[in-house]
């Protein structure tokens, strides 16, 4: 009787530290393959962070062995801001290009993610040439061809030396005035989809992670569901409203925050251009880190913004188990 | 045409002996395609058809026209920029260009260099951000949401913000001051350094010196210029007390991405663990009951599942690494680094003062590009179906 008791005493916590300890073990292992970015974070990138803030509050002595830090307080902010003829000016057109830019690749990799996923004769080749931009225009590519000239002359009919990439001129923009003129529409839309489609070079250039990333979750959607809409009779147009939007709303929420980030760090945006020509000047390094500061807290408040307004409207498929 | 009609008998009639020939009142032809073929629905799908074709070559030529330009004047003679009746078809084809780049440019070491580079990152970046991916999407711990939180951060500061304290910190490479330690730099916090309290400490302190001044790596014999040969290092660190100096090295890329820190590593992380994610966890339940450990169920059954999306985030990775100017001409300060990137410039044997100068100099550059991106065709004619396969299989929106 005795014995009894005691093997129940003993068993009982055993098992429940065995299951803790399981758990404790899962963690650790993940602990353990995120590690390489933890030491990397702490060792390498948070004194990087730490540095680039001290940096833009001082002036910067370089010496034989080495470098010492004035503090100057607010100075190289107050030089961007106040002193700096054209920062506050870039950085208003930057924003007002990346106001525009934004929703038109997003609206197009949206687009083009649809259109490939159909099928279609020639898919496989379309869908390689689309991809073609992301991993060829990028880095010393895209600074070859800002400086080319060679593009504009070799196109037909348009030797005008004004150094126009063939696409811009793609749509005559006086041709689709009158025609949205004639449809009524706002002078500010048809502003945009004129801008949108001289600029298409650049957002086909610049829309191709977004568009394998819809194209992944347009093919992670169910048949099932598509089937179930076809039976009932729904159109394309519906199907398409109903189900395909709703399921990709998250990943135009991931898609909307990578945008922003990827064109506002990219080297050929206005104000990249011009905080690295001010790291480039004499004395301009801690300028430049004070200027590429207030960018990047324009950046967050402007991502967090977007973030919150999108996340109202994802819509999360709750997983039937 | 109504039901009745079509439901009429059949009409038998015998032929011959063996033969019976069998007359349905049939729907006319023209009836038929009619009705296949004029009706909305029909048409419609044609109309989206042609619409969808239409936008589709027309993409395409956006996409590819650059190139034809490119190509084209990369053959031209330099007689054909000043000629206003060539387009696109060279007049005087000839391959001056190339062989100018190749042999005057220094093509080819150029290339083994950012090959080198390329392909160290490009594997380190993905077996690190997989690593990294996987940990984030199978495992919950503490402080999970908070660290992926911290990799998006990675991804939303710009490099260029940091370009300053990037090149200082390696520059004077040093974690936490233990190389300043023990160099004989004493111990340092929050600007005060601990040799300040005394002489005897100080003194202490600085006995410590245990590291060499130089760290001299991979002879090889340098041919001088006066024909005669002498033995240098082709990696030098200097070690002073503010740090080692890795700038004018690989090891700040080398070291970026093995923390996953390198360029667009998020991105990377992020795909990786949305493939990770849909992978099933009874795969590797089961293979924890057969006694597999958590590395070895990765390594073994998780890496082969994933090579589509692996090779998408190494042709990434070596892509926009081989590309990349910003890392390569930030690190290397003092020297031009032999890279790639560095190609673009006009051959001495072309420098040709003329009327078509500026359009011949143009597409000697473009053809430099085409120089430096023509490995990567090669790579994305192999690897591009692996580009939407492994993203397919993802299943990102889970």
């Amino acid at each position: 009787m005795s014995n009894e008791v005691n093997t129940v005493a003993v068993d009982a916590p055993k098992k429940r530290r065995k299951i803790a300890s399981l758990e404790r073990r899962k963690a650790r292992a993940g602990w353990l393959f995120v590690l390489p970015f933890l030491i990397g974070f702490v060792v390498i990138y948070l004194p990087m962070i730490y540095e680039s803030i001290l940096f833009s509050f001082s002036k910067i002595h370089s010496g034989v062995g080495g470098y010492t830090l004035e503090f100057v307080g607010f100075a190289n902010y107050k030089d961007a801001l106040l002193v700096d003829p054209d920062y506050v000016q870039t950085l208003v057109k930057g924003l007002q290009q990346l106001a525009f830019d934004i929703p038109a690749i997003i609206i197009f990799s949206l687009f083009m993610a649809v259109m490939l996923n159909q099928k279609m004769a020639g898919r496989g080749v379309f869908r390689a040439i689309f991809f073609i931009p992301v991993i060829l225009s990028t880095g010393i590519m895209e600074t070859i061809a800002s400086m080319d000239m060679n593009q504009s002359a070799m196109e037909e009919g348009m030797d005008d030396g004004s150094g126009q990439s063939a696409a811009d001129q793609l749509v005559s923009s006086m041709d689709l005035q009158r025609l949205f003129s004639s449809m009524k529409v706002g002078t500010e839309i048809v502003d945009y989809v004129v801008t949108m489609i001289n600029n298409i070079y650049g957002i086909v250039n610049r829309s191709g992670v977004q568009m394998l990333i819809f194209l992944a979750s347009l093919q992670s959607i169910s048949p099932a569901i598509y089937e179930s809409c076809k039976i009932d009779g729904a159109t394309a147009w519906e199907t398409f409203w109903k189900i395909t939007f709703p399921m990709i709303t998250p990943m135009i929420l991931v898609n909307g925050i990578y945008t922003i980030i990827d064109s506002f760090t990219t080297e050929s945006n206005l104000v990249m251009t011009y905080i690295s020509n001010a790291y480039s000047k004499a004395g301009g390094r801690e300028l430049s880190s004070a200027m590429s500061w207030i960018y990047f807290m324009i950046v967050i408040l402007i991502v967090a913004v977007i973030a919150s307004i999108l996340s109202a409207f994802v819509f999360y498929q709750r997983k039937s188990e | 045409m109504n039901a009745q009609q079509i439901e009429q008998k059949p009409v038998i009639k015998r032929e011959s002996k063996n033969k019976i020939r069998v007359d349905f009142e049939r729907t006319p032809l023209k009836e038929r395609l009619k009705a296949r073929f004029l009706n909305p629905y029909f048409l419609g799908k044609i109309i989206w058809w042609i619409f969808r074709m239409v936008l589709m070559v027309g993409i395409s030529y956006i996409v590819l026209f650059p190139f034809f330009t490119k190509i084209a004047g990369s053959f031209m003679g330099p007689n054909d920029f000043v000629d206003v009746t060539v387009r696109l078809i060279p007049k005087t084809p000839s391959i001056d260009i190339y062989r100018g780049i190749i042999e005057e440019l220094g093509y080819w070491a150029k290339f083994r260099n950012t090959f080198v580079l390329s392909l160290t990152c490009a594997v380190l970046q993905t077996l690190v951000c997989a690593l990294i991916g996987y940990g984030f999407a199978k495992f919950k711990f503490k402080g999970r949401n908070l660290l992926f939180l911290l990799v998006m951060l990675t991804m939303i500061v710009p490099h260029q913000t940091l370009r300053l304290s990037m090149v200082m910190g390696f520059n004077y490479f040093d974690i936490f001051g233990i190389v300043k330690f023990f160099k004989g730099g004493g111990i340092e916090l929050f600007g005060y350094n601990i040799k300040d309290l005394g002489e005897g400490v100080a003194s202490f302190f600085e006995s410590i010196n245990i590291l060499p001044d130089e760290i001299k790596m991979f002879k090889y014999t340098k041919e001088l210029s006066n024909g005669r040969t002498r033995e240098d290092f082709k990696l030098i660190l200097k070690i002073t007390e503010n740090g080692i100096n890795l700038c004018n090295t690989y090891a700040p890329m080398i070291l970026l991405s093995l923390g996953g820190l390198a360029f667009k590593n998020g991105l990377y992380i992020f795909l990786l663990r949305q493939f990770f994610r849909g992978i099933p966890d009874e795969l590797e339940e089961s293979a924890y009951m057969d006694g597999s450990g958590t590395f070895r169920t990765f390594i073994q059954i998780i890496l082969p599942l994933s090579i589509p999306m692996l090779i998408t985030v190494f042709m990434f990775s070596f892509c926009w690494q081989w590309t990349d100017q910003f890392y390569v001409n930030m690190f290397f300060i003092t020297e031009q680094p032999d890279m790639l990137v560095n190609l673009v410039g006009i051959p001495a044997s072309l420098k040709k003062d003329y009327a078509g100068q500026d359009l011949y100099y143009s597409a000697i550059r473009n053809t430099c590009g085409l120089m430096i991106i023509l490995p990567l065709v090669v790579l994305y004619a192999f690897g591009q179906k692996f580009l939407v396969q492994g993203i397919e299989q993802s299943g990102l929106a889970n």
